[in-house]
């Protein structure tokens, strides 16, 4: 029983999924630097335009299918925005004009702008992230992690584990609600309503648990971590597209930054 | 460490199937007040197929483990006597250098592919044992030839068939060429033709002679053909007999049989040697059985109106139900079904994976709204003497739905929402109390207060464990609170995912028995199974394939006439044609 839902890979070959998954890494880090280091709206917006352009021209990925992903993430952004306006302390500097006054609250310019570069800055980290790892399955990503950048095996390739075991934890998160619905389980109130959850998470967790216990017994069963030299099926070859992948994304961070607002 | 690996590695391999050599072999995991294998002492010789057969909690994993290395080397525990295989002694070979010599398929396929994309998953071991990238470009693509996935390389692992996720899985290991393989029950989770085609392949794999296979599997009769040599431990871990399958008698049935574990039908009477024989004989006796049971049950109860079979409790119209596949749009997960369900029946539902029998469950109990058709339940009322409205259960509230609908899961871990066994079974009927209604909920035949959770625990075999936490039960005692848990507060109909899915022989017929007491409360079960030894307990099968209802009608029926290819294993587990050329083949070798 599928309640998660199936993971967003390409549905065509394109331009980044060419590109290794270490390079792409670097390529995304400009971005998130780029839109962490100011604190005005204007540079993530203009990362969050050349975000889409890339995803719409050279990632390979579904597009329809993209909104409905980030869906949960746009929730998010929403009410990070929102809170962050409200409760920005600009607004209760008397000497700004308000833009708006509800009774006791008021929203100043200033409140407005900081609270859209913050929403706007996760709104770059979720399109980078997308764009990071979205081209290329996570296999791709261990292997390149790796032979790149010398990452630890064990490092490298349990978290690969793990990803695969996180499918079915969303897959059993439903099932748990689902039974507990069917139980008659539901205790009432707020507390209650925490406390439900907490029970939800903890079955979660021990399932998980179990999971990747049976896949680390796995792993090592077929000489995982054996002190060998580990090689590689699938090599990969650094290429002029990695270098001008990187080149592009620290160019248009810079503009992003550098440009006048 | 390094001497060892290069020993190994130059070992494994070339020397042909290796002997393997038990002498006093015992292991208790830490934590553990009981050993989970004692004192084992057996010879396989090289090259022959062994069969470890026992109950439930008899060491068998254990046993498949320690081969690996796994115990003692990953596992933490304590190791008596030696193992050897060929000529490395198992306690001082950590498991990750075994593996050129040892291949360990697990049951669960989901639990040991590690990889997104299937050549990478083939590859995964010889990566880890640090091969050149030629040698795997060959090696790769000949283990998946080899297990039939030829052009498989691309897919990723996730969208393979059960069946496909433990053939490459048994690719995983041949590529690396050990010389012995370890199979723990590898068709446990897989339906009819998974199975199938997974036992084939061990079979060819046997056939050819080109390695020591010691395998654990509990469908006897598929097994039984493959094996060489049979070893027999108890539900203590303690070795009963090793002997050749050949000589295995009534006596050794006998106490198999009163060990729990499944024993073939030719073994029931027919004595030695004629396992691959009797094959047809479907036990259908079971179904009058059940019902006089369920009669009586009735008939106990006085007053009551409602009989076997004249009350609906549910009612599903031409249900549609799809959602989007990966690439190629839309894949309907079902497709106008219709069905009913009567007090106290009880109707298997199969068919091959993916055929929509989970979402059937899950649209039946409203927790997946289909695009069209409709869903109606009926609550048996206080009493259980009347039923009341039809209701649509998505629309229901928790307390509502729970007295029309149950679903045990095939993981029971997952439904469980208390601390200890006790608070388990009391949970449903604490919860309504708590919000002062209980007006919907009937009660069961007046023979158990309503709140007597150790009552219900005793009468489940869960007598002293009301205390525990229901993570630490064993796997059949899981099952058996999943079950105790509804008896308080039975709902109408009961659907169940794979109930007796693990389980030997004992386990299942204890959940039978269970789901026959609960049935003689009126309610309907509605059972998604693979095990074609459930449909004799049933009073209807109903077939789907992609989402349709394909069948629809008496076990007997459906017995004689599968709507399915590959057909064989339906019948009742039997055995695939190429694995009986294989025993014959065993019967000639010397």
């Amino acid at each position: 029983m599928s309640f998660g839902a199936a993971p967003l890979t390409p549905v065509r070959p394109d331009f980044l999924t060419r590109v290794t998954p270490a390079a792409r890494l670097a390529a995304g880090m400009t971005w998130l630097v780029a839109s962490i280091v100011t604190l005005d709206p204007v540079v993530p917006v203009r990362l969050t335009i050349a975000a889409v352009v890339a995803l719409v021209l050279w990632s390979g990925l579904p597009l329809r299918r993209i909104p409905r992903r980030l869906a949960p993430l746009g929730l998010a952004i929403l009410s990070l925005t929102v809170f962050s306006i409200l409760l920005a302390g600009a607004n209760a500097d008397r000497s700004l004009t308000a833009l708006a006054e509800f009774g006791p609250v008021r929203i100043t310019a200033p409140a407005v702008s900081a609270g859209l570069a913050i929403g706007l800055r996760v709104v770059v980290i979720g399109l980078t992230t997308l764009l990071v790892f979205g081209p290329s399955d996570p296999t791709r990503m261990a292997d390149s992690l790796v032979q790149q950048w010398r990452l630890p095996d064990r490092f490298a390739y349990g978290t690969l584990g793990a990803l695969r075991v996180a499918p079915f934890m969303a897959d059993d998160w439903g099932v748990i609600a689902a039974a507990r619905r069917l139980r008659g389980i539901r205790s009432p109130g707020v507390a209650g309503r925490i406390r439900d959850a907490g029970d939800r998470l903890l079955v979660m967790l021990v399932a998980a648990i179990r999971r990747a216990e049976r896949l680390a017994l796995a792993m090592d069963a077929r000489g995982f971590d054996s002190g060998i030299r580990r090689s590689h099926f699938r090599e990969l070859r650094v290429t002029w597209r990695d270098w001008l992948t990187i080149a592009v994304a620290l160019a248009v961070a810079v503009m992003a930054v550098a440009l006048p607002r | 460490m390094t001497s060892l690996v290069i020993d190994s590695v130059a070992v494994g391999g070339a020397a042909g199937p290796p002997s393997v050599d038990a002498v006093g072999l015992g292991w208790t995991y830490a934590g553990r007040p009981a050993p989970a294998l004692r004192d084992l002492t057996f010879r396989l010789k090289p090259g022959r197929v062994l069969l470890v057969l026992g109950p439930s909690g008899s060491g068998k994993s254990t046993l498949a483990r320690a081969l690996a290395g796994l115990v003692p080397h990953t596992l933490a525990g304590e190791w008596k006597g030696s193992l050897r295989v060929g000529d490395l002694e198992i306690e001082r070979t950590p498991a990750r250098f075994l593996g050129e010599r040892v291949g360990l398929v697990f049951q669960d396929p989901d639990c040991q592919l590690v990889m997104a994309r299937v050549d990478d998953e083939v590859a995964f071991g010889l990566e880890n044992r640090g091969r050149p990238r030629a040698e795997m470009q060959i090696r790769v693509p000949r283990a998946l030839r080899e297990v039939g996935l030829a052009g498989f390389e691309p897919r990723a692992t996730g969208t393979l068939s059960g069946g496909e996720k433990q053939r490459l899985a048994i690719a995983g290991i041949l590529v690396a060429r050990p010389s012995l393989l370890v199979f723990d029950e590898p068709t446990a989770n897989l339906d009819p033709p998974g199975m199938y085609e997974t036992l084939a392949r061990i079979a060819e794999l046997a056939r050819r002679r080109e390695h020591t296979i010691v395998l654990i599997e509990h469908r006897l009769e598929a097994a039984l053909p493959l094996a060489d040599d049979v070893l027999l431990l108890d539900g203590d871990g303690r070795q009963l007999a090793f002997a050749p399958a050949g000589s295995i008698g009534r006596e050794t049935a006998a106490m198999l049989e009163a060990g729990g574990a499944w024993v073939p039908r030719a073994w029931q009477g027919a004595g030695p040697g004629a396992a691959a024989g009797a094959a047809g004989a479907a036990g259908a006796a079971g179904a009058a059985g059940y019902a006089a049971a369920w009669a009586g049950g009735a008939a106990g109860a006085a007053g009551r109106t409602i009989l076997p079979g004249n009350q609906l409790l549910l009612r599903a119209t031409d249900l549609g139900l799809s959602y989007p596949a990966d690439l190629s749009g839309e894949r309907r997960a079902l497709d106008r079904v219709s069905l009913e369900a009567h007090t106290g029946e009880r109707i298997a539902i199969v068919g091959p994976n993916g055929c929509g029998k989970s979402t059937l469950l899950f649209a039946l109990a409203g927790l997946r709204r289909p695009d069209r058709g409709t869903v109606g339940l009926r609550a048996i009322a206080r009493g259980g003497d009347a039923v009341e409205d039809m209701r649509d259960p998505a629309r229901l509230g928790s307390e509502e739905i729970s007295a029309r609908v149950g679903l045990v899961f095939q993981d029971p871990e997952l439904g469980f929402v208390a601390r200890s066994a006790r608070d388990e079974v009391a949970a449903t009927d604490r919860a309504i109390r708590s919000r002062g209604r209980g007006g919907l909920i009937r009660d069961r035949d007046g023979t158990v207060p309503s709140t007597d959770a150790d009552g219900v625990l005793a009468r489940f075999g869960l007598g002293g464990l009301a205390e525990q936490d229901p993570f630490r039960l064993s796997q059949g005692e899981q099952r058996r609170l999943s079950l105790a848990a509804l008896v308080l507060r039975p709902p109408a109909v009961l659907l169940l995912d794979e109930p007796t899915f693990g389980l030997d022989r004992r386990g299942t017929e204890t959940v039978m028995n269970l789901l026959d007491e609960l049935r003689r409360t009126g309610q309907a079960q509605l059972l998604a199974t693979h095990d074609p030894r459930l449909m004799p307990h049933c009073d209807r099968v109903l077939a789907l394939d992609r989402g349709r209802i394909v069948f629809d009608g008496p076990p007997e029926a459906f017995a004689a006439d599968p709507p399915y290819e590959p057909a064989d294993p339906w019948r009742d587990g039997s055995i695939p044609a190429e694995t009986a050329v294989a025993a014959e083949a065993a019967e000639g070798a010397p």
